[in-house]
């Protein structure tokens, strides 16, 4: 009997398996950088937010939800539902076209309408940054129960838009078509989105902001529309978030925010909160730690593990991987 | 502009809060004792006692739903005693169940109870059971140390037969019917998957069944592509990818494995049957996917008292009839029946389920042995086929 398995992980003794670890190396790799993908696009949410108003927008996870349901029912309204054989060619390319720019408008739409609501009264009265809190976790408790109460509490099923063909197996990474698609469109919108805050008047207006709200206002930004436009780039991303995560994990369901917000928030702390390329890196390299971690020490140790590694890194970088704000960054 | 707007704010929170305290008062239900104006007929109360809310709500409901059906049944048979089955929502916790227990041991329009339905909540409060001489019959708590914890008792009853004679079915169907020599256990880190399958892996093992490994993922994380890819790289092959915990990440599990292209059949337990696995997995995702139960699943297409109770149950609640909800409809009407005859206090009740002799349930014949448990101990075996949950049979039968 081959002796190479993986040990069992029983009680609280824990065995590191390196094999483990250079046997599955590309596998994770792959998987994780597409798990990343996610999180570092749900991490630029964070990012714009608190480079812009210095506030941790914890509802944010909920703008994503909203777009995972957006994805499904704009799957829905196209015909395409549960055991229908999964599309092919150019009518392929139009559902996801539509999917994700449904999610992307509701989540944009629910972003903007949140910051009205929710933020923008607080911010008027000048209140302590503890009551915009407050109220970020209040809305988020709101649109959850909301979509519970409409939609069940039970994960609806996603009917299977793309077909996962593997596309090459490298090294026994499963490099298939639906976690392409995933890498592929989060780098082009992360990349769009870095390109239009640096290069574009309106992202002028967010870096002039996010360096000194006060001059920037004397200097003639519209602050109130600063702040409206980056709560909709943050949505919009969010939404495109949540369309991939729907064609990836196939389901929706009032709680689908949670695991991936929290993760993602991480991400953008480990990149540095502020820095739009320290989510990217820090959602990549959230997604790689936590799979490596987890093939090293069991999968129990997935999420503990890049834990460990978001302290291990602020105890020598406070301000994160990239540690930059939004405004200094790129003048 | 501003003042009218957060006056009208102010107002619509007042509104908004007292419609709440309106609503709440207007869910309170009034305990009756007697039906008003319904001449001389009698009505009494049942606890159903298991979780409503929280993640094991479905199965909770099940249970209360199929003991709800039981009630419509004895009701509408008509005569004089009317049956009423009042939930209590122990969210599947010992503590909540601790916290609730008062408010039917104490309250003599209880005659009897259908559950608790998990074995951690049935030992917290077995002991007051049995105090108030009450009955009560679980349709699903399995742990095999429950009728050692009130030794002697006589309120304990059960359904299902407990763990260890469900893992020696599993065994046996593991190795003589599907002949596996090698199994990945995976689990979900809760007290019910992780102890489903470490018994599993232990009654396996003593069948000389090889452990290809094991692996743990975190249940409503929907990320389990590191346990897909550590079942790929699992040598020796497994034949079957064992998982212990609950149907929704079940069915995720499943799909990612296939999707995956990882060896071996997907093998689970009791709390994933449920139709919630295949809404989970998609449409075909979780095809092929073999789960035992010590429970009979009801589906329309059963025929007989069985199919005929699925057919009330989908018209009644819109949904299909789940893991235990059988258990739950034999187990409430064991109780009413008592009652009919004549049973009407909680002594007699329990000394009428202790001598019920043999009785013809809907999914299966019921005998209890003196310490409460079934004398059956049928294991059956659930295939998912094209996205529906369909019995095989026994696992007796099919050894056989």
């Amino acid at each position: 009997m081959p002796a190479r398995h993986p040990p069992s992980r029983e009680g609280c003794t824990i065995h590191a398996c390196f094999h483990c670890l250079t046997d599955q190396f590309w596998a994770q790799a792959f998987d994780g950088l597409t798990v990343g993908a996610i999180y570092a696009l749900i991490a630029l949410g964070y990012t714009l937010v608190y480079g812009v108003l210095r506030l941790i927008n914890f509802a944010h996870s909920e703008v994503f939800m909203v777009g995972v349901f957006a994805s499904l029912f704009a799957a829905h309204a196209l015909g395409i539902h549960t055991g229908d054989p999964a599309k092919t060619g150019f009518a392929l390319v139009f559902a996801i076209v539509v999917m994700m720019l449904a999610a992307m408008a509701a989540s944009g739409l629910t972003a903007v309408v949140m910051e009205r609501v929710a933020y923008r009264p607080l911010r008027r009265r000048k209140s302590p940054r503890l009551a915009a809190l407050i109220t970020a976790i209040g809305i988020s408790l709101f649109l959850q129960e909301i979509f519970a109460l409409r939609y069940g509490r039970d994960l609806l099923p996603f009917p299977r838009v793309m077909e996962k063909h593997q596309v090459v197996n490298f090294h026994g990474a499963d490099i298939r078509t639906d976690k392409l698609l995933i890498l592929v469109s989060a780098l082009i919108l992360m990349v769009a989105l870095e390109r239009f805050v640096a290069k574009s008047r309106l992202g002028r207006g967010i870096r002039a902001t996010a360096q000194s709200p006060e001059t920037a206002a004397l200097m003639g930004v519209n602050i109130e529309r600063v702040v409206v436009l980056t709560f909709l780039l943050g949505g919009l991303l969010a939404g495109a978030a949540g369309a991939l995560h729907g064609l990836f994990y196939e389901g929706a369901q009032f709680n689908i925010g949670f695991v991936p917000g929290i993760a993602a928030f991480t991400a953008a702390v480990l990149g540095g909160i502020g820095n739009i390329r320290g989510a990217l890196l820090g959602g990549l390299v959230l997604g790689l730690v936590e799979n490596f971690g987890g093939v090293l020490f069991g999968g129990q140790w997935h999420a503990v593990f890049a834990f460990v590694i978001l302290v291990v890194v602020l105890l020598f970088r406070p301000t994160g991987l990239m540690g930059e704000s939004l405004g200094s960054s790129r003048a | 502009m501003l003042r009218i707007s957060s006056r009208t704010l102010r107002i619509l929170g007042l509104l908004s809060a007292s419609a709440l305290v309106l609503a709440g008062c207007g869910k309170s239900s009034s305990s009756s004792s007697a039906a008003a104006g319904g001449g001389a007929t009698t009505t009494y109360k049942l606890a159903f006692v298991g979780p409503l809310t929280g993640p094991y709500a479905a199965l909770g409901l099940n249970i209360k739903q199929g003991a709800e059906v039981a009630a419509d049944d004895a009701n509408n048979a008509g005569g004089k005693i009317k049956i009423q089955v009042v939930p209590f929502d122990t969210q599947g916790s010992g503590a909540q169940a601790t916290t609730l227990k008062d408010n039917f041991i104490n309250d003599n329009g209880f005659l009897g109870a259908v559950g608790p339905t998990f074995s951690g909540e049935t030992k917290a409060i077995l002991k007051d059971f049995e105090t108030a001489h009450m009955p009560m019959i679980s349709a699903s708590a399995t742990a095999t140390d429950i009728p050692s914890t009130v030794p002697g008792g006589k309120s304990f009853h059960r359904l299902v037969p407990d763990d260890s004679i469900q893992g020696t079915g599993v065994a046996d169907y593991v190795t003589k019917k599907l002949k596996a020599k090698n199994v990945f256990y995976i689990n979900d880190k809760s007290d019910y998957g992780k102890g489903l399958a470490d018994d599993t892996k232990k009654v396996l093992e003593a069948a000389n069944v090889h452990t290809s490994g094991t692996d743990q993922v975190t249940p409503g994380e929907r990320n389990y592509l590191q346990a897909v890819n550590n079942v790929k790289a699992a040598t020796p092959k497994p034949d079957i990818v064992f998982y212990g915990g609950y149907y929704s990440d079940a069915g995720n599990l499943a799909k990612q494995l296939k999707d995956g292209g990882a060896p071996g059949v997907f093998m689970s337990g009791d709390g994933s049957l449920d139709q919630g696995l295949i809404d989970s997995a998609g449409a075909n995702g979780a095809d092929g996917a073999l789960i035992t139960c010590a429970c009979k699943l009801a589906t329309p297409e059963a025929g007989g008292a069985l199919g005929a109770f699925a057919t009330k149950y989908k018209a009644k609640f819109n949904k299909n009839a789940g893991t235990y909800s059988t258990e739950g409809y034999d187990a409430a009407t064991i109780l009413i029946k008592g009652i009919k005859a004549g049973n009407t206090t909680r002594q007699k009740l329990l000394d009428y389920t202790n001598s019920l002799g043999t009785y013809t349930g809907i999914g299966k014949t019921i005998e209890f042995e003196a310490n409460g448990n079934i004398k059956a101990g049928d294991v059956y075996v659930y295939e998912v086929k094209s996205g529906k949950l369909t019995e095989l049979g026994t696992v007796a039968s099919l050894t056989s």
